[in-house]
């Protein structure tokens, strides 16, 4: 194109000089077409060379016609034929200049947006975005620092390229305003002396402010020339890179939170379901726990009044109407507790020192009694002191993790009950009963607390219950300003852990 | 990227070495040797010979010892070379009074100021390197011959002078001249201190501009310059043109080379005017 361009003004000048001296003054004008291309094509450099070029393939033929006439009116319209060429071509090229810097400009701000916008990891994207800039700019070298404070990261950068914390770039992330360098290598400003290069180096370091504060800064440097318009647009692509990196951010946050509630909403959902099919079999447990002793209570009460009984086979009959009717006693009493527990209404107690031993060893006589193949032990670490309690309730506490322990223990075993001072925590107490039986998987740990749970295994299937007694147990504990835990191995056993507060006069 | 790296302080005060009184130091001793030159060249019989090799010796000798200041920031180290360089000019020009041969002489010039710069790292800073892209030296002889061109185009057509080819002793020795001293000196001083200079802290235009109107100022204060209207309009022409374009090359190519080539060119072609 050059070549062209050079062609033409070269034939445009040959023709002018066989015309003769006549034809220059119509033909000159035509100087401006290749000047005008060159403008067009090639921007300012182009324009003023293919003018200057003009003008001197012009000057051998207006000035000895302007030395010839003198400096009339006619020369003096020659001269500026002569500097028309040069004037036009810098005009022309310098505005062709300022339309392709600003599409360039708005190309990069479209394609910085484009790119945040993009799936993928942000580093990536913005690494991209840097990279887009530079070249957008002119620039030599970029660096692109996201992050304030303590945590600023690097996520493009020359290679080799690191971050020190007295830098440039560190000053403006800590709240410094945009460094601005003429020369980088002569700017005294910054330490380490670096060789001078034949040609200036500017830096710029830009604060990348967002509307919700600082998100990061921007670094470049040019080697040559750095117009004012190309610092201008340097600071308003970073004006639309911290907002695209706000933006960038906030939509990170809205599809995490959006991940996140969507796994909370299936959780909840989940649990529902759990609660239900719990529910339901709570409904068809109690039924058949609740049947059982009426069913007891009908047959012997049908037997007693339809028919003479000798005295002993009657006395044996009204033994087990009594214990039918206990134990549908004590589940209307586990529903009942249930019922409060549902409510939120936690049981009113009466809190007295409780002598802990006395009432583990009565209630590990009862259990010896009914369940001959468990052996029950009894360990008090030393002088045990008494618990802060309600009577009835670490009782029931106490009945409903031995009967635990018993129930889980299908084979028989040893059921170890101990009590101490709790280890590492003043005034309080630690109850624990062992057992050795099925144990718990530890998938099942976390929800053996709840209501209606029941660990399925083959072994205790045939055990009775409601699956209310742990629930209970961790109800009246942390009612008593306790807790409760478990330890537990498949196969091995299991040990509850209950932390009662002690009597405050016996510390 | 020195941005990310280097220790940075916001507060830090510029040292700015003192400048202006090595120059004006430089300026004045230049000017006595030149009128010292000249009283020799009017007055004394026995050391006339020496009066013009002085003033010659004393005008470059004191470009390039200005353009050492500038280059150097005004730290210590410019007395020595310039001191060398400007007995070497006048070695140069003494030799010059002999004959076309001792002219040539002054071609030592370049390549002593080449060695003595580089004992100097910081002057890669003003251009004094080889140039990356070779073109820029074939670019920088095409351009300066294209001057050089229309120059003898242009003189010849309205003027009416004369062109002879290049040949014979005056000719060899003004080029000579124009290698070790006249060029050397300018593109020394205009194109690699002061550009350098300004560049770094105007931007390329206002660099251009200032530097080569001072250089025009260098020559058309030039007593040996023919003091007639079209000799000066087309110093202003021709010279504002080179300059722009030597400065141009040096912003390029990053280096001197190519704007010197371009003035040797421009000036071969200059001597070739019979006028002069």
């Amino acid at each position: 194109m050059v070549t062209a361009q050079l062609s033409l003004l070269l034939a445009l000048t040959g023709v002018i000089v066989w015309a003769g001296d006549g034809a220059m003054v119509s033909l000159r004008h035509l100087y401006l077409l290749p000047t005008l291309w060159a403008a067009f094509a090639s921007g300012a450099p182009g324009g003023c060379l293919a003018g200057l070029l003009a003008g001197f393939l012009q000057a051998p033929l207006v000035l000895p016609w302007i030395e010839g006439t003198g400096l009339t009116a006619s020369a003096v319209d020659g001269l500026v034929a002569l500097a028309t060429p040069l004037a036009s071509g810098w005009v022309v090229g310098h505005l062709r200049d300022q339309s392709r810097a600003r599409a360039r400009r708005l190309g990069a701000l479209l394609e910085i947006q484009q790119g945040l916008a993009r799936d993928g990891p942000l580093d990536l994207r913005l690494e991209e975005v840097a990279e887009r800039m530079r070249v957008a700019l002119g620039a030599e070298r970029a660096g692109l620092v996201v992050g304030t404070g303590g945590r600023p990261a690097v996520v493009s950068a020359p290679p080799g390229a690191r971050l020190d914390a007295r830098s440039a770039m560190a000053w403006t992330l800590r709240g410094g305003g945009p460094v601005t360098s003429r020369d980088l290598a002569g700017d005294e400003r910054f330490g380490e002396a670096e060789p001078p290069g034949p040609a200036p180096r500017r830096g710029l370091v830009l604060p990348l402010d967002s509307g919700a504060g600082r998100v990061g800064a921007l670094a470049l440097e040019w080697r040559g020339e750095l117009t004012p318009g190309m610092r201008v647009a340097a600071h308003e692509m970073a004006m639309h890179l911290a907002l695209g990196i706000e933006n960038a951010r906030l939509l990170l946050l809205q599809r995490r939170f959006a991940l996140e509630l969507e796994d909370k909403v299936l959780a909840a959902t989940e649990r529902l379901r759990e609660l239900d099919r719990a529910k339901s079999d709570f409904l068809s447990v109690v039924s058949h726990e609740l049947r059982t002793p009426l069913t007891a209570l009908q047959g012997f009460s049908e037997l007693l009044l339809s028919r003479s009984v000798p005295p002993e086979q009657a006395r044996r009959f009204i033994g087990h109407l009594h214990s039918e009717a206990e134990r549908l006693g004590r589940i209307v009493t586990e529903l009942l507790d249930l019922s409060r527990i549902e409510a939120g209404r936690p049981e009113a107690l009466r809190r007295e020192a409780v002598d802990l031993g006395e009432m583990v060893e009565r209630n590990l006589e009862l259990f010896a009694e009914s369940h001959p193949r468990h052996r029950f032990r009894w360990g008090p670490a030393g002088g045990l002191a008494p618990v802060a309690a309600d009577r009835d309730a670490l009782d029931r506490v106490l009945k409903n993790l031995l009967s635990n322990a018993v129930k889980y223990s299908p084979r028989g075993g040893a059921v170890t009950v101990t009590a101490g001072p709790a280890p590492g925590l003043d005034r309080m107490i630690e109850l624990a009963v062992e057992d050795e039986g099925v144990g718990i998987p530890a998938a099942a740990l976390p929800r053996i607390f709840d209501k209606y749970v029941r660990v399925p295994d083959p072994d205790t299937a045939t055990a009775r219950g409601l699956g209310l007694g742990l629930a209970l147990v961790k109800a009246l504990a942390e009612a008593h300003g306790g807790s409760v835990a478990v330890e537990s191995r498949p196969g091995q056993g299991s040990r509850f852990r209950v932390l009662l507060p002690g009597w405050p006069s016996e510390f | 990227m020195r941005l990310l790296h280097a220790p940075f302080e916001a507060e830090a005060h510029t040292v700015r070495r003192p400048l202006l009184r090595p120059l004006l130091a430089v300026a004045v001793a230049m000017l006595v040797l030149v009128a010292l030159g000249r009283w020799l060249e009017l007055r004394s019989e026995a050391l006339g010979a020496l009066g013009r090799p002085l003033q010659g010796a004393a005008v470059h000798g004191g470009l390039i010892a200005l353009g050492w200041i500038i280059a150097l920031g005004g730290q210590p180290g410019w007395q020595g070379p310039a001191l060398r360089l400007a007995a070497a000019l006048l070695g140069a020009f003494a030799l010059s009074r002999l004959g076309a041969w001792g002219s040539a002489s002054h071609a030592l010039l370049p390549l002593m100021l080449v060695w003595e710069g580089s004992h100097h790292p910081a002057l890669r800073r003003i251009g004094l390197l080889v140039p990356e892209n070779p073109r820029s030296l074939l670019l920088g002889l095409a351009s300066g011959a294209f001057l050089g061109g229309h120059l003898l185009v242009s003189t010849s057509q309205t003027l009416g002078y004369a062109v002879r080819l290049p040949g014979g002793g005056a000719y060899l020795g003004a080029v000579a001249y124009d290698v070790g001293a006249n060029a050397l000196s300018a593109e020394w001083l205009f194109r690699g201190a002061l550009f350098s200079h300004w560049w770094h802290r105007w931007g390329f235009w206002g660099a251009a501009v200032a530097s080569t109107s001072l250089g025009l100022m260098r020559y058309l204060l030039d007593p040996w310059l023919p003091r007639t209207v079209e000799v000066g309009a087309g110093a202003v022409f021709y010279l504002a043109a080179l300059g722009l374009c030597a400065s141009a090359l040096r912003a390029w190519s990053g280096s001197l080379l190519p704007g010197y080539l371009a003035s040797l060119a421009f000036f071969a072609a200059y001597r070739m005017l019979v006028a002069w």
